[in-house]
């Protein structure tokens, strides 16, 4: 290119920022089918693209004692036969537009989720439309699934962070519908029979209390005739069912719970305790907390685990609310000598959040942070969908995420520290160890008592008091 | 109505005085910038004795430089609102910062202080940190990762001592370990030259006035040599190389590799549509055979990385509990030798070409992996046009080049195979 005579930059400081952009978040369509069905939509212009949902109650907090995993394996089920389509027919008719279907449960919403090129979203809402409304529950189906998920559980038990997750929910919900795996027992799945299944999908999956959740490239308009046409032969059933209510008991003092992975290359970590529902007026507050505590790479807990001391590769916190009080857990992988410091380390950041307000330096760039960021957090259609979702399972207005913005802007120090004080509590904590026992028991002893598991039992390979 | 095959992205390329090529993408969707910069080195770039170097370097050049002290990178960009991270792999190392679209110079401020001023800041203190860092990152996606160890075995059987796929990305633990401070200079000196790099910009700005910053900030920093194209012979593997590998786990797991051509061949592209064929999906015959029909297995997949060299295509299939290994592996090998010998079904072809083209526009969604195809496409072959071009290339690949594919590449003489099997029986 051609060589003007330069001026030298100046690279002493950071350059100062141009001129800021605006952004808001894209406008948010809402109507109701005659079905009864809420349909909540955004169009994303730019690619060819598009992302349906449907969101049902039936997600996991609705298993019932006993029947551990039968919001999971209901959904899974609802794709493998409709009155018209074979498990094959469903998967190959959306596949060969290039496109997906699928089903599942989280906590909260049972689902069912297309995606393919806009052009062929008629169909792929019609295939939603007929599985939601007439699956078959095949036997030979639930037979094959139940044996898949029998090896899933089977494969968890040997995998250290899925075995350090199981355990912290274990401890920290015990009691509750969110004490178990998401995925079930192996007891449950075994048992779970065909008739409880279609019973769970009569209740569960009500058009009048569901929604349709579409992002993409389309005109509003035709979505929603397209929408209208797709779903006009599904009958309107019964009310939806109320979420039951989770109320964990409060953790008696500070427990620890090593599983015994002899000979372990490395020591997964977890900490925490139950946390809040999406619902709580504390949400964004703690938000901002969250995100200096151990929210992203710059945050305290991983500051000082990674960066400070090298005991990992990196740490994290996160608060993850659900309809109840979804968990509060610090997730780190340390090496395993360093297993007891770690622990004592997260301890520490814990107290210390507590103990005094934050620097407000760190608070300003935390907010402007989050504002900052929001953009980059919604460049795909399955972003914005996700957003949406969360509008609509949790009950928030339309103007939820611009009024977001200004809220985080307005947090402050002592409403900080105050939240934490509510929600974070190092003195009554679970803390999660999964490694060789015998070098991870003496390192973790001083913090409570310790119980020491066996990976695939229920029962303690031994009680151990606390040195 | 019809979608068309190949996306339309434009973009403009220079090339500064001291060899920096840019590109440049504008997408004013959302007021963010993405700057992704590509340093045409990876491990293929290392010796064995000292593997895993380029990655630990990687870490170090988060450790500051000469105007932005340790730590500060980071916390630099979040502060803005800003994400930034970077990667490694055998062929290339990258670097990228999405930041609110007015904040375009502190990325272009952070990126070039560390390309022109990077070694008055290097410490013995950082690099300690980062090797620790860098053996647990090891023992976190590796050695304590059921199956962890698998795709790096399988690399050593499909790629002879010597070649530089032999060894993986993340480097031997002993490696890491024995870094040095001189090393960590002397690999700057001759690969983080700007004459050896791709700067991709894609996002809201004006085009004119980034070009400008550009040069201004990258425009003073000297070229190095050039440098000599890494030679990387490979000859047939001439005859199956196995391993069984065991490990805590309960479900035996199989790993099968054949060699594939090189990233951006016509054959490789014929490779990753046979995977998009095989496994691609619930209705893939590869899927409904072992999974659905026989469930003699958990779950199928099969792939082919984009790789400068040569590539390696891999197909993985989990035992079901009670399922001997060697079922699965037969099933897998099955489907080669019917690949191999007869055309693929029309209606199979149709459904991967299909989802090519879906996941092609499904990839342009977010701005930094758009600014990495960009600096991909320009590093590897001088052609950022090729980004939008890409998803035609598959769609241009004929039933036949599949069976050329499997007949030419996949004998039995030429696989490697890893199996991993329960440590004790359980």
């Amino acid at each position: 290119m051609a060589t003007a005579p330069r001026l030298r930059v100046d690279r002493s400081a950071p350059p100062p920022p141009g001129e800021i952009r605006p952004f808001r978040f894209p406008p948010v369509l809402r109507a109701r089918l005659a079905s009864g069905l809420t349909v909540i939509a955004a169009r994303l212009p730019g690619l060819p693209l598009v992302s349906i949902e449907m969101v049902a109650p039936a997600g996991g907090q609705f298993d019932p004692e006993g029947q551990e995993g039968i919001a999971g394996l209901t959904a899974a089920v609802l794709d493998e036969g409709t009155s018209r389509r074979s498990s094959m027919e469903i998967a190959a008719f959306a596949e060969r537009l290039g496109g997906y279907f699928t089903t599942g449960a989280d906590w909260d919403v049972g689902f069912l989720a297309t995606g393919q090129l806009s052009h062929h979203r008629a169909a792929g809402l019609e295939l939603m439309a007929e599985v939601v409304a007439a699956p078959t529950f095949p036997t030979a189906e639930i037979e094959r699934l139940r044996r898949q998920r029998l090896a899933e559980i089977l494969r968890r038990g040997h995998d250290p962070s899925s075995l350090a997750d199981d355990r912290f929910h274990r401890e920290v919900y015990r009691g509750t519908a969110y004490a178990h795996p998401l995925i079930g027992e192996q007891e449950s799945i075994s048992r779970l029979d065909r008739e409880s299944m279609v019973a769970f999908y009569r209740r569960h999956y009500p058009l009048a209390g569901s929604a349709l959740i579409a992002v993409g490239d389309f005109d509003e308009e035709a979505l929603l005739r397209e929408a209208e046409s797709a779903f006009a032969a599904v009958s309107t059933s019964t009310a939806p069912p109320a979420p039951p209510s989770i109320r964990p008991a409060s953790l008696a003092g500070i427990s620890v719970h090593v599983v015994d992975r002899p000979g372990a290359a490395q020591t997964e970590l977890r900490l925490g305790h139950p946390g809040i529902s999406r619902t709580d007026p504390d949400y964004i507050p703690l938000a901002v907390l969250n995100t200096l505590l151990g929210g992203n790479f710059t945050s305290r807990i991983n500051m000082n685990l990674r960066e400070r001391h090298a005991y990992t590769y990196g740490a994290s916190s996160r608060f993850t609310p659900r309809m109840g009080p979804g968990p509060f857990v610090v997730s780190t992988a340390v090496a395993t000598a360093s297993t007891g410091d770690a622990a004592r380390e997260v301890l520490h950041e814990l107290r210390r959040v507590r103990e005094a307000p934050v620097e407000p330096a760190e608070l300003d760039e935390t907010r402007t942070y989050m504002v900052g960021v929001f953009p980059y957090t919604l460049q795909t259609i399955g972003d914005v969908a996700k957003r949406l979702e969360t509008l609509t399972v949790f009950g928030l207005p339309d103007d939820y995420y611009d009024r977001y913005l200004e809220r985080i802007a307005s947090v402050s120090r002592e409403e900080i520290l105050e939240v934490a004080r509510r929600h974070i509590d190092p003195e009554h904590i679970a803390v999660v160890a999964v490694g060789p026992a015998e070098t991870l028991e003496p390192q973790l002893a001083g913090l409570g008592p310790v119980t020491v598991w066996s990976p695939q039992s229920e029962d303690p390979a031994a009680a151990l008091s606390p040195a | 109505m019809s979608s068309p095959a190949t996306p339309d992205l434009g973009f403009e390329r220079h090339t500064l005085d001291n060899g920096l090529r840019v590109v440049l993408h504008r997408n004013a969707s959302l007021p963010l910038v993405t700057a992704n910069l590509w340093y045409h080195v990876g491990s293929k770039n290392e010796r064995p004795g000292r593997t895993g170097f380029a990655h630990l370097f990687e870490h170090m050049l988060f450790q500051g430089s000469e105007h932005v002290p340790t730590h500060e990178h980071f916390r630099l960009i979040q502060q803005v609102g800003g994400v930034a991270n970077g990667s490694t792999w055998y062929d290339r190392t990258n670097y990228y910062e999405t930041v609110p679209a007015h904040q375009l110079d502190l990325a272009l401020w952070l990126e070039s202080d560390r390309m022109g001023f990077f070694l008055p800041a290097l410490t013995q203190e950082n690099l300690d940190t980062q090797r620790d860092v860098v053996m647990n990152e090891r023992r976190q996606r590796i050695e304590n990762q059921p199956y962890g160890l698998a795709g790096e075995k399988l690399h050593e059987l499909l790629y002879p001592a010597g070649h530089p796929y032999h060894w993986p990305v993340i480097g031997y633990m002993e490696d890491i370990a024995a870094a040095t401070l001189d090393e960590v200079r002397t690999f700057f000196r001759t690969y983080y030259t700007p004459n050896n790099s791709v700067l991709t910009l894609a996002g809201d700005f004006e085009s004119e006035a980034a070009l400008e910053r550009v040069e201004s900030w990258f425009g003073e920093i000297p070229p190095g040599p050039p440098l000599p194209a890494v030679v990387a012979t490979l000859h047939p593997l001439g005859g199956e190389r196995r391993m069984v590998l065991p490990d805590d786990v309960r479900l035996p797991r199989v790993y099968i590799g054949f060699r594939a051509p090189a990233y951006g061949q016509r054959m490789w592209y014929a490779a990753d549509m046979l995977a998009a064929v095989l496994a691609g999906g619930k209705s893939s015959p590869l899927y409904r055979e072992l999974v659905y029909e026989r469930q003699i297995a958990q779950d199928v997949g099969a792939s082919v990385g984009p790789y400068e060299s040569a590539a390696t295509f891999m197909l993985v299939a989990t035992a079901r509990p009670g399922v001997a290994i060697e079922t699965v592996e037969e099933a897998l090998l099955g489907a080669v030798a019917r690949a191999a010998a007869s055309l693929p079904d029309p209606a199979e072809l149709a459904r991967a070409r299909n989802r090519m083209l879906t996941d092609a526009y499904s990839s342009l969604q977010k701005l930094d992996s758009l600014a990495d195809l960009f600096s991909q496409f320009t590093t590897y072959f001088d052609d950022p046009a090729g980004v939008a071009a890409e998803a035609g290339r598959y769609l241009e690949i004929t039933p036949q080049e599949l069976v050329d594919y499997a007949a030419g590449w996949c004998a039995e003489t030429e696989r490697a195979v890893v199996s991993v099997v329960p440590r004790q029986a359980n």
